[in-house]
């Protein structure tokens, strides 16, 4: 799965360190999110599509070889 | 994030001392068992340094191993998971080539330091995985 974390966060101007309070991760989680190396639950997901106000859709897309 | 058996930030350093401190005392002993395996309570028939030691290693990495991050959630969840399955195969793969090369006395000694292995790796996979994803900053 990929997604557009870090460029969301660029439009709405947050550090890594700002997303990941705002959600109430760590983050190393929001890190190792946009370097795709962690899949984040459904709940973190909707939690980030919320703040950013976008559908999860939006953020997050599925890979062919999902 | 709600997790299940897990305890408090705050016994994490206390783990990490009664960790390390009996690691250390549990080297010394197998190093030299005449001079440091001193009786506690002199007349007391027994000598049972070596169950204080084991219980504080218990003790000490359960508490480290399973106390809660300062932020956790669920990546650092899933770090701990990934260390305690890697451990476990670890484990039991050198176990089984000591069971294959190693007979009688010595195997013995194996089993000793088995009683704690699976704990060792797993904290040190654990906190390996957790500086390595700290490391791979922006």
């Amino acid at each position: 799965m990929k997604n557009n974390i870090k460029v969301q966060r660029a439009i709405h101007d947050l550090t890594q360190a700002d997303l990941a309070e705002k959600i109430g991760v760590s983050r190393q989680t929001i890190n190792a999110m946009e370097k795709n190396k962690y899949v984040p639950s459904t709940v973190l997901s909707l939690k980030i599509a919320k703040l950013f106000k976008k559908s999860v859709e939006d953020i997050f897309f599925l890979e062919d070889n999902n | 994030m709600k997790t299940n058996y897990l305890l408090p930030n705050k016994y994490k350093i206390f783990g990490w001392i009664l960790f390390i401190t009996g690691i250390i005392s549990g080297i010394v002993l197998q190093m030299d068992q005449e001079n440091f395996n001193f009786n506690f309570i002199p007349g007391f028939a027994y000598n049972f340094l070596d169950e204080i030691i084991s219980s504080l290693i218990i003790i000490g990495g359960l508490l480290v191993g399973f106390t809660k991050e300062k932020i956790e959630d669920e990546f650092i969840y899933k770090l701990r998971n990934d260390s305690l399955v890697w451990a476990i195969i670890l484990n039991y793969a050198i176990l089984l080539v000591t069971v294959i090369f190693i007979y009688d006395g010595n195997f013995f000694t194996v089993l000793i330091y088995n009683m704690f292995t699976p704990l060792i790796f797993f904290i040190i996979r654990f906190n390996f995985l957790k500086l390595k994803s700290n490391s791979n900053e922006e």
